[in-house]
Formats: structure tokens, sequence, C-alpha cells
């Protein structure tokens, strides 16, 4: 027995040796200075081209800068670009001044022809090329800094196009091995911070000393991933981490944090809104075909009080098509919540009166608000209009929504949407456009890709014409497109989600761009600031 | 045929048959991503791009080609060792592969030998005092750990030391203001061979977690086989003329029991360790360790079929290697087993 005694005596040495180990401060070594910002998701590429995630387009935009960015009020503001573009008479070439004694990480100098090997690598090989490709036809260089894009015909949008992160340049010289493929793991670009190190779920970012302009705030920046919300909430709120950005966090832990921010223990910073979430109806299915019946859904939705329960009121709802920073429309262009109208409207259609109109409604199983809005929804109407309509619920896994979404299987389906750069167009264009109409059906388009099969001539021609205009002429023209949309109702937008990140006390506020993206650099230790 | 030569004749079979094997699995792992709905272009794409940009990438993924072709060129790059590319990113699976599989075999490894340490200790107090109180906990442990979910073991775990106690850290594999070392992969050994005293720290306070849960988990059923198998082998004949010999109770424990009663552990340790190399997945989830079975479960949200594939393939091919290394040892070890 004394053997086992013996056994039993290591093992607890070992595990109570073990404990000790652990205790000796699992507080993170902040011996490097570096903030430490955490979220959730690997950062499988750096490389601009192959960006098409929230998180790398985050990180590629610290690393790099864009001809031009859309400041927090949502103007244009130039960056490597001197000026405004400038748009030739026949609308089909934008020249674009180029800033000097710009640097890329590897010493070597910014210019039209960096600018241009950058864009027509993206056209080549991009991910989300698509976005450019049937527009940008050429890329000239007729001086060092001064870069003229031919169009394939007239395109106001492309000012906000020129924002995307995708076309931020990188150097030609570290690339030319990388011409036609992607390199994941480097960046070479001209932003405020180079990169230190790199895996997907680590990085390390240090200040550029030849950045162009004002120069990053803080010695560095860490990136780390942590897979679970509540993960995340725990580690911002043990200090474990130093910045927390809320892409993926669950509401109710938002809801938390939001509170906490409050109570001055933490300090939150709020983007704008690039986000909407929407519900897509089949208008070619025997059941929604019926304008009124679309109506009296849109009329049935009751957006605060889904926000309210899904979200803690921390989603915004939403009337319109367009994110509010977009400024297109100063008035909610979708139908307000009113359940006499909606039961108006669908007694006028047959139902009500022992006659229960059922709507299968689809959620991506794997967004877990998608979910609690469908639930929500589902409840309100029972409570609302029981007599008059059922919602029933299937979720379905998101890829497989995207699939079977041309397919025309879904009769009403939850999505959301963020438009490819900030642009009211890259918000409409997506969701309602249409190549081929008949009878107000769309045959070929956008509108078939998004599950609507909605057509109207007359929106297509004023999101034609707006390409066309500049200016207010160009608005009044998306406004248009929104009032004809918010009439057929082949889409209820519901809620706009803005992008939050919350830093400890002793840093400075998160502050967002205007395309909700955080700015690293002007995160500060208060001392230092002072 | 003496048992050298007979050995030798399974051993052969079962590499032989590895390849068949591992065919089999591969093929329906192709055939199955196939059948499900969705396709690269689709988790790559969104809602988002016209059938002209999705077509466009779908032939630049190679997804356009007959799925019998598409089937020939990955059956013919896996007999020449090419897993090839990650569809989401275009980086080859093989080093994708290789940067993940040190973290998942250093999280099982450690989390196999304290489930042993646990379940052996357990096991051992059981047998010390049988059908005592100290035996019916160990017990209750043993069929406690089966049932607990993991998931939910694994977030009060991570509560209690990290956010409550605050001892350790909450996920990850290093802390992040240090410098993964270059090496092998592993950052245990590779921080040992630099002589970086603050990366082993570091790296081991990240493994607690992790490997105490997972640890803790399996533990029950090392117990549970050892109390079992000590108590079979405690009531035969050569441990009754032991002791009727007059041989030490602790010296016929611990040389003549013993052995026989950690020959089935040695077994589910094997499986465990290859299983777990692939199939840790809510602990790594919830720890945010960056391990294969994370990496699979991500590939099949993004329908990367050469990665899923890849991964599946590895997996195996190490299931396959690990059951015949041990079934070999234990030939070695018990002169009783025929083959």
């Amino acid at each position: 027995m004394k053997l086992i005694n013996l056994f039993l005596e290591i093992t607890l040495k070992f595990i109570t040796l073990a404990l000790l180990f652990s205790q000796t401060s699992c507080t993170q070594q902040k011996s490097n200075n570096l903030i430490t910002i955490a979220s959730k998701g690997k950062i499988e590429s750096l490389d601009p081209a192959q960006a098409n995630k929230l998180l790398s387009i985050q990180l590629i935009s610290a690393l790099g800068d864009t001809l031009y960015r859309v400041d927090s009020n949502g103007k244009l503001e130039p960056r490597l670009a001197k000026e405004r573009p400038k748009l030739s008479n026949d609308g089909k070439t934008i020249s674009i001044p180029l800033r000097e004694n710009v640097f890329f990480h590897d010493g070597t100098h910014f210019d039209s022809s960096a600018m241009s090997f950058s864009i027509k690598r993206f056209k080549e090989i991009g991910t989300l090329n698509y976005i450019i490709n049937d527009r940008i036809i050429d890329i000239e260089t007729p001086e060092k800094f001064l870069l003229l894009i031919k169009l394939s015909r007239p395109s106001s949008s492309i000012n906000g196009l020129l924002t995307s992160i995708n076309l931020t340049p990188i150097s030609p010289s570290y690339y030319s091995e990388y011409k036609d493929k992607f390199l994941n793991n480097n960046i070479i670009s001209t932003g405020p911070y180079k990169l230190e190190n790199y895996s997907p779920e680590r990085i390390s970012l240090k200040p550029f000393e030849k950045y162009w302009d004002q120069k990053a705030l803080n010695s560095g920046i860490n990136y780390i991933n942590l897979n679970t919300s509540s993960s995340l909430f725990s580690a911002i709120k043990t200090s474990q981490i130093d910045i927390l950005l809320s892409n993926s966090i669950e509401d109710g832990h938002r809801l938390s944090l939001n509170k906490s921010s409050q109570k001055g223990l933490l300090k939150e910073g709020k983007g704008p809104a690039m986000q909407i979430g929407y519900i897509a109806f089949r208008t070619n299915s025997e059941l929604l075909n019926k304008q009124k019946i679309r109506q009296a859904l849109s009329y049935s939705l009751d957006r605060e009080l889904i926000s309210k329960q899904v979200s803690y009121g921390l989603r915004s709802p939403l009337r319109s098509l367009t994110p509010p920073i977009l400024q297109i429309n100063s008035t909610h262009q979708w139908p307000k919540y009113n359940p006499k109208i909606a039961r108006k409207l669908f007694k006028e259609t047959g139902y009500c009166n022992n006659k229960l109109l059922s709507i299968p409604l689809t959620f991506r199983s794997n967004v877990p608000s998608d979910k609690l809005l469908a639930l929500t929804w589902q409840e309100q109407i029972k409570r609302d209009l029981s007599d008059c309509l059922e919602i029933s619920l299937n979720g379905v896994e998101s890829t497989t929504v995207y699939k079977q979404l041309s397919d025309g299987i879904y009769e009403a389906v939850i999505l959301e949407w963020t438009g490819d750069y900030p642009d009211p167009y890259a918000y409409l264009s997506p969701l309602l456009d249409c190549k081929k109409i008949k009878n107000n059906i769309c045959e070929e388009g956008e509108a078939v890709i998004g599950g609507t099969f909605w057509g109207n001539q007359e929106l297509q021609d004023s999101l034609d014409k707006s390409e066309l205009l500049v200016g207010d002429e160009r608005l009044n023209e998306l406004r248009k497109v929104e009032t004809i949309a918010a009439k057929g109702l082949p889409i209820i937008p519901v809620w706009n989600l803005n992008p939050r990140a919350w830093a400890q006390p002793n840093l400075t506020q998160p502050k967002f761009d205007g395309s909700g993206r955080l700015r690293l650099d002007k995160i500060t230790n208060n001392n230092e600031q002072n | 045929m003496n048992r050298t030569r007979s050995l030798l004749k399974y051993s052969i079979t079962r590499l032989a048959l590895a390849p068949i094997m591992l065919w089999v699995i591969s093929s329906l792992v192709f055939l199955l991503l196939r059948v499900a709905p969705g396709d690269p272009v689709d988790a790559i794409l969104g809602n988002r791009a016209d059938s002209a940009a999705r077509e466009a990438l779908r032939i630049k993924l190679g997804l356009n080609e007959p799925l019998i072709n598409q089937y020939l060129n990955y059956i013919n790059n896996l007999m020449h060792g090419d897993l090839g590319q990650s569809l989401n990113n275009q980086e080859s699976v093989s080093k994708i592969i290789a940067k993940t599989l040190p973290a998942s075999i250093e999280l099982g490894v450690a989390a196999i030998l304290i489930a042993l340490l646990i379940g052996i200790a357990v096991g051992f107090t059981g047998i010390a005092k049988p059908e005592g109180k100290t035996d019916l906990a160990g017990r209750l442990f043993g069929i406690g750990t089966y049932a607990l979910p993991p998931f939910w073991i694994a977030m009060l775990i991570q509560i209690l030391f990290s956010v409550i106690l605050g001892w350790l850290p909450i996920g990850g594999r290093l802390s992040p203001t240090l410098i993964t070392p270059q090496g092998s992969g592993f950052i245990i050994l590779d921080s040992i061979k630099d002589g970086n005293l603050i990366v082993l720290t570091s790296s081991l306070k990240h493994l607690i977690l992790p490997a105490g849960t997972l640890g803790l988990l399996l533990s029950g059923i090392f117990s549970r086989s050892l109390r079992v198998n000590f108590e079979k082998i405690l009531n035969t004949n050569y441990i009754e003329a032991a002791e009727s010999r007059g041989i030490k109770r602790n010296n016929i424990i611990f040389y003549h029991a013993l052995p026989n009663a950690l020959l089935p552990i040695l077994t589910i340790a094997g499986l465990t360790i290859a299983s777990l190399i692939g199939g840790a997945l809510l602990i790594e989830v919830t720890f945010s360790w960056p391990g294969l079975a994370l990496g699979l479960q991500e590939a099949i949200n993004q329908r990367d079929y050469p990665m899923v594939q890849g991964i599946v393939v590895v997996v195996s091919s190490l299931v396959v290697s690990i059951s015949l290394f041990i079934d070999l040892l234990i030939a070695c070890i018990d002169p009783r087993i025929k083959y």
C-alpha cells in the first residue's frame, strides 16, 4: 500500500505545483507596450486582392492607404490622391493626381505605375474583381503622379469604389513574383503600420517610420483571434486584451459591454452602420406575388420591438435600403408598423375571417440574430394578427441559402448586406438591379441572385440614370429608386448594425472612419497622449 | 509459423490495407462534399456577385470541370503526396496542415498525459479500498466525466480559472505580446530548444486549461477501465498463486497485476490520442486553440474541398498508423497475443 500512497502523493504534488505555476499571474506580459486587439475570426490573407472579409479589410486598412477614404461625416477625403477625381466630359475618363513623397514599407516610392499595377492585379486575380471588371477597362499613367482610369460607361459611383480596400496599392517590386497569385502572409503597402509578424491567429503591427501622413499614436498593435463571443467578452472584462472589436460578438455581450462603458469601466466607440438586415420576398411565388400582401407583411413588422428583443435596442430599426451615413434619405420610405392597416390589407386580399395566410420564413441557422429575429416576428404575429397570418420557420445554413436563392426556393428569407464600397449605388444596385424584366418579374440580374425576382422598369431606368449624374441630381434619382422599391416591396429592411469597439479605460476612445473601420492609428494610452 | 513471422505478416497486411482504406475514406469525403448543398463560390461571394462573376470564380477554382475529372485529378495528386491548394486563399493544404497539426498534437498528448494521471490515480484509489467511499466516489467521477457535455464543462472551467480567479489565460496558444518561435511548430519543444523560458511559461499556461479540461473528460475512461481490469486480474489464479507463495501485496499489485491491467489502457490511450488530433473540436473552439479540428470546422463552413479532404486524409493516416503501432507494441509486451 505504501507504493500506492507514494503514487497518490506524487500526483497531488504535481497538481499543486501546476496550480502554483498557474498562479504566477496570468496577466498578459505587456513588455513591448503594444495594444492588444481581439476579435473573432482568422486573418487568412493580408493580400488586398484577396480581402473579402471584414477583419482582413480592417487590418489592411491599417497597413495600407487607398486613393480616397470616407470621413466620419460620409464625405470623400483624398488620401493617396492629391485631390478629388476629375471626370472627363464624356464621363468615361477619371483623372486622379497622386500624392508625392509616399513610400512603401520596403522603401520604394509610390507613384502612378504602382497604383496601376495594383488595380490591374486586382482586376486579374481579385476575389471580388467583379466590382470593377465591368466598369474599368484600362488604366493609364501619362505622368509619374497622374493616374487615368478609363471606364466602359459613365459611372458616378466609381468615386465610392475608389475607397475600396481591394484597391490598396502594393509595392510592384516586392510583388513582382505575385502578379498572378496571392501573397497571403505579408503586405507591403504605404499605411501607417507595417507588418511585424503574421500568423492567421496572431498579427503584430509596428508604426511605419516613413509614413507620409500623421504617424500612428501608439507603439504598435497585436491582433489576436478568440473563437467565441464569451471568450472575447471575458478577455476584455478581465483586462487580458486592450480592445475588443464587436464584429461577431453576441447581442447580450454587446449590451453588457455597453452598460460597462456607461459606468466608465470601458470606453465604447461606435462606427457608422454599413450592414443592413432585411427580409427578401420571392415576388414570383403564388403566395407573395400580390403587392398588397407584401405591403401587409411590411406593416406587420414591429422593428422597434424586434430590435429591443433581439439586440436590446443596439440594432437600429431601418426603413430604408441605404445606411444613414450615405444620407440619401432624410425620411423613411418603408411602411411603419401598423397592425390595423396590415389587417385591413390582409382582409382585402381575402385573408383573416377563418382564412389564414401561411408564410414560410427562412433564416440562416448559423446566424444567431437571424434566428432570434424570425422567432420574435413569429411571436409578434401571433400576438397581433393570429387570425390572418401564420409564419412557419425554417433554418438553413448560410452557404446553402446563398446557393439556393436564385433557384427560387425561399418564399421569404432573412439576409444581410454590406456594400462593397460606401456608396448608395453599392446597396441599391445589388439588391434591386434587373437586366431583363417581364411583367414586373426579373428574369436576369441581381434581383434573381438575391431571390426576389422583382423587376421594375421605372426603377431600373432611374438606377441606370443615376450613374450618369452627379451631386444632388444623382441623389434625387437614387431617392426615386428607393421610393419605387418601397412601394413594390420586394424587400423589407429591418435594421442596421453599427460596428462597435470597447477599450480599457486607460486608452483613448476607439474611433471609426466613415466606412466603419476602426482607426487603429488613433488609439493611444491616455498618459502617452497627455 | 513462429510468433515473429506471424506478427510481421500481420503488420504487412495492415500496411497493405492502409492505402485502400485511405482511398475509400478520401473518395467518400470527396463525394459527400460535392453532394452537400452550396459550393466554395457561395461561401466566398455569399449573396453577392452576378452569375458571370460567379462563373468566373468557379472556373478559376477549377469547379467547372466534370466531377469525374476533379476526382481523378484529386486521386492522382494524392498519390503524388499533393493535397492541393486551399480554395479559400490558394495556399498549399500541406503547408496549412503542417502549421496546425503541431498544435493539435501538443494538445492531444498533454490531454492524454493528464487523463492518464488522473485516471490512474482515481482507479488506484478504488483498488486500494474496493467498495469503500473513495471507490464509490471514483466510480461516480468516472461516470460523471462521460456524461458531462464538453462545451459546458469547458466554459465553466474557463470562467472559473480565467475570469473569476484570473489564474490562466482565456484562450490561444501564446501570449499576444510574444513572438511564436520558429521551428517545428511545437511551441513547448521549440522554446525549450531555444532556451526561451518566457515563451515556455506562456505556452504552458495557455495549454493548462484546454489540456486539463480534455484530460479531465477523458480520465473517466481510464479510471473505469483500470478499476474493472484490476478487479478482474486480482481474482485470477496466478494472483492467488502469488499470494499463496507469500509475495508482498504491493509487489503483487505493481509487478504482477499492473502490467496486465495497463494493457487495455495502452490501447485506449493510443486510439484516443489519434482521434483527439482531429476531434477535439469543442475544446479547440472554446479555448481558441488553433488546431486541426478547428481548421476542419472552418473548412467545412467555407466548403473548402481540398482543405477538408486534406485534413481527413492526414487524420485517417494518423489513426491507422497509431493503431498499428499500438497493436505492435501490445504484441511485444504481451506474449499471449496471437495474430
